[in-house]
């Protein structure tokens, strides 16, 4: 009971934390909203879908702008998809990196876009770090019994 | 629920709800049998998005909303499952960028081979991005994230095509009951006529699936009670089987015995189809008078089957992914359509906006036949609120009030058009009106290059005959600015056949035959012409400027059309168009313009149908450069192919205010 009550509350500060700093939005909360008994894993399984993506993602952006010819156009729709799939989650930070690096594509600026790229991995990697502590929470309250 | 490799096709259901049986791929249009207990549960919804987060996450929210799913990340994918599955699904959610296929183009091959509502959805929110939405004839554009309850109301939009198709039945068919039902709910007694509707949509669909036969199943089945009615509403699905029955059989041994075998419709008899056929006939003759110039068009006509039955349906999709926003049900507007359907247009929504136009309607021929008559039916132009005051004055029935402009179309459209009573008449009124009003436009305003608006309105439904009318600022009478008051031009135009658009109009607005006056503003776009600039800013479609032709034109403001503009390329399309018409009517328009419409490039068999699209294009534009018919005083061939020629795509609303626009895609 103790320990259940203590990790609901870490869960819940730590979700307040997320909200907070904006790592996360209310699309967050509409995918909560989205689990219920027949998909009692539905937050997790979303959320994993979107790291593998992303982490695509990343590397095609990566790979297209380490090209001789960068192909701006290729860049933009990569940013698209992540902004997409970002906003779709509620993970806003990582949204608007994109809302940015989409400008710089537009002006096919490299050198931001390189700097973009960077910002980009560096909140995707907060984001997921910050998802999987809470996630850690989550199973934890379950196998308390919560 | 079945989860199949993420690239491939999955259908999940949404909880077990009525008897739900197979929902897997694979089975045939049979396959998805659902019993709705509580419409619109078990709404068929198909999702394609390329994005395996999002594709999960709406799945989800469908469920939740007890729709059942089909999800697919790849275009092709679902394309080959929409086609092997007619029938099998109800709406289509479709993100914009994919890779291996545009969404527009998925939006546009579901437009022209399955008649389905399209969704879009991308997370890309600017005005423009929508905008094009729109043009391209999405039935709506939802913005990413999407929320739960956006998704809860997509059913609306099924609901809402189905019910506009059956308001063409219902004027002369037995329908007439459920028409009532559908018009006169409240909300208290909407579940169960919903649930009717409903039932209806998807006995329809099944039956369209199976038998084709859709129209005359609505016409036959769903009304017991339904005593043979006199008259039957050739709907684009009743004609483009009319179509490849007479291709089959070769236009010269196309008898309406054969014809009838051929298409095996109950309850068609074959007076009707004699009837059809020989405004068909007349139909073809003045095409191929007239497509002297348009190389296609003869042959297409008189061509193989193939062509024809091509142009037919793609008239019809055409003209349906040029309804606006989705919202309207593809209509086809041409005038020929009407003439051929022999279906006076209930709602004659001439957006006129002057009081000279009404009196013009209201001492207007009474007799006008309808071939000449426009059929708009419904939707059209809401344009002007006064004009439809007016109208609605004048007895029009038709008339819808204008306000919302935009808006109104489909809902609106279907609930004015209501009794079509004296159809005829009022079509041959409003060509009447028409004509005076482009008349008297035309000396009014003969700078004003006022492109009618024809994102407005066009509103066209298939049974209507919307007869493009050249929108110059005839037509308008000074709305210049907004587009919404162009839209009356569109309104005009539809209404208006072709014979009206006569050829009177010296000023360029109508002219059809004379592009460069800009007069046919309507071939313009047809041919698919994509005008430079010209038009306002801010449309950015290719849309043509239906100007062009149209001197007159210009006034619109808006957009479309950059108005004004010449559509050099459009013009010579039209003047097939106006050819036929001249003959016919001897004053009407130029041909010119028309044959931009309708047959620039393909030659549509079809006839107006596909016209309306031709106005309506700036709003549904597929993508085609269809001009905003509107503008160009262009009789629209019906039919012309419109899906064909007019790439001009109709820049829409550009000029507009946002409200205006905003204002039109509200219900």
């Amino acid at each position: 009971m103790d320990v259940m009550s203590q990790l609901q509350r870490q869960w819940l500060e730590h979700s307040a934390f997320l909200r907070k700093e904006g790592y996360l939005d209310d699309q967050f909360e509409q995918l909560q909203k989205l689990q219920d008994e027949s998909s009692p894993d539905f937050v997790i399984e979303v959320v994993s879908i979107f790291f593998d993506d992303s982490e695509k993602l990343l590397s095609n952006m990566a790979r297209a702008l380490e090209q001789k010819v960068v192909d701006f156009k290729q860049v933009d729709a990569h940013v698209h998809q992540f902004k997409g799939s970002s906003a779709s989650i509620g993970a806003m930070r990582v949204k608007n990196v994109c809302i940015e690096f989409r400008n710089y594509c537009e002006a096919q600026n490299l050198e931001e876009c390189l700097r973009c790229t960077r910002k980009l991995q560096f909140e995707y990697s907060v984001l997921k770090n910050q998802l999987e502590y809470l996630f850690r929470l989550e199973q934890q309250i379950r196998a308390a019994g919560g | 629920m079945q989860r199949v490799a993420q690239s491939s096709l999955s259908t999940s259901v949404a909880g077990s709800y009525g008897s739900f049986k197979g929902g897997g791929s694979g089975s045939g249009s049979a396959a998805q049998v659902m019993v709705y207990e509580q419409f619109p549960a078990g709404l068929r919804v198909l999702v394609v998005d390329d994005d395996v987060t999002c594709l999960r996450i709406i799945e989800q929210m469908l469920h939740r909303c007890r729709y059942n799913v089909t999800t697919c990340s790849e275009a092709a994918v679902a394309l080959n499952h929409l086609r092997e599955r007619k029938g099998c699904f109800d709406v289509v959610l479709s993100d914009v960028h994919m890779p291996d296929m545009d969404g527009y183009k998925l939006l546009e091959h579901v437009g022209l081979e399955m008649d389905l509502p399209v969704i879009m959805m991308s997370a890309d929110g600017r005005t423009s991005a929508v905008m094009k939405g729109i043009r391209h004839g999405a039935c709506d554009y939802l913005i990413k994230p999407i929320r739960e309850e956006e998704l809860k109301n997509i059913w609306q939009h099924v609901v809402r095509k189905k019910w506009n198709e059956n308001k063409e039945l219902e004027h002369s068919s037995s329908l007439e009951e459920n028409d009532r039902h559908k018009r006169g709910n409240d909300d208290a007694e909407y579940a169960s006529s919903a649930n009717e509707g409903a039932e209806g949509i998807l006995k329809a669909q099944k039956k369209r699936g199976n038998a084709k036969d859709e129209d005359d199943g609505e016409l036959e089945n769903d009304d017991p009670s339904t005593s043979k009615k006199p008259r039957v509403v050739w709907s684009v699905e009743l004609h483009q089987q009319f179509v490849s029955a007479v291709n089959q059989l070769g236009l010269d041994k196309a008898v309406p015995k054969r014809i009838l075998e051929l298409m095996n419709v109950p309850g068609l008899t074959r007076e009707n189809v004699a009837s059809h056929l020989q405004k068909f006939r007349l139909y073809l003759k003045r095409l191929s008078g007239v497509a002297q110039q348009q190389s296609g068009v003869s042959n297409t006509i008189c061509g193989p089957v193939e062509p024809n039955v091509k142009l037919g349906s793609l008239g019809r999709f055409d003209i349906e992914a040029l309804a606006a926003s989705g919202q309207i049900p593809p209509q086809t507007l041409a005038a020929l359509h009407a003439e051929l359907l022999g279906r006076p247009t209930g709602n004659l929504i001439p957006a006129m906006d002057q009081p000279a136009l009404l009196q013009a309607l209201l001492q207007g021929p009474k007799h006008l036949p309808i071939e000449h008559g426009v059929a708009f039916g419904q939707p059209l132009i809401k344009c002007q609120s006064n004009i439809s005051k007016h109208l609605q004055q004048s007895k029009l029935s038709s008339v819808e009030d204008v306000s919302s402009g935009f808006g109104a179309w489909t809902s609106n459209n279907l609930g004015t058009v209501g009794p079509s009573n004296n159809l005829v008449g009022l079509s041959a009124q409003n060509s009447n009106m028409l004509m005076d009003i482009l008349q008297q436009q035309q000396q009014e305003s003969q700078q004003q290059s006022m492109l009618p608006d024809p994102s407005c309105l066009i509103n066209v439904q298939p049974s209507c005959l919307v007869v493009p009318s050249q929108s110059s600022a005839n037509l308008q009478a000074g709305n210049n600015t907004a587009s919404v008051s162009q839209n009356c031009y569109f309104n005009r135009s539809s209404v208006i056949d072709y014979s009206l658009l006569s050829p009177q109009s010296n000023n360029s607005s109508l002219n059809i035959g004379e592009f460069p006056n800009g007069g046919l503003n309507t071939t313009g776009v047809l041919s698919g012409y994509t005008a430079p600039g010209s038009i306002s800013s801010s449309v950015s479609s290719s849309s043509v400027n239906a100007d062009n032709s149209m001197g007159r034109q210009g006034q619109s403001s808006s957009v479309t059309f950059s108005a004004a503009r010449q559509l050099p390329g459009l013009v010579p399309n039209m003047h097939d168009i106006q050819g036929s018409y001249t003959s016919k009517n001897g004053e009407m328009l130029d041909q010119g313009p028309l044959r931009n419409l309708g047959f620039a490039g393909k030659g549509t068999c079809i006839p107006s149908r596909f016209a309306v699209d031709e106005f309506e294009s700036p709003m549904n534009n597929l993508g085609h450069g269809k001009l905003y018919v509107e503008n160009s005083r262009v009789k629209q061939e019906p039919n012309v192919d419109f899906m064909d020629n007019t790439k001009v795509g109709i820049p829409i609303l550009h000029q507009f205010s946002f409200n205006d626009v905003a204002s039109v895609f509200t219900e």
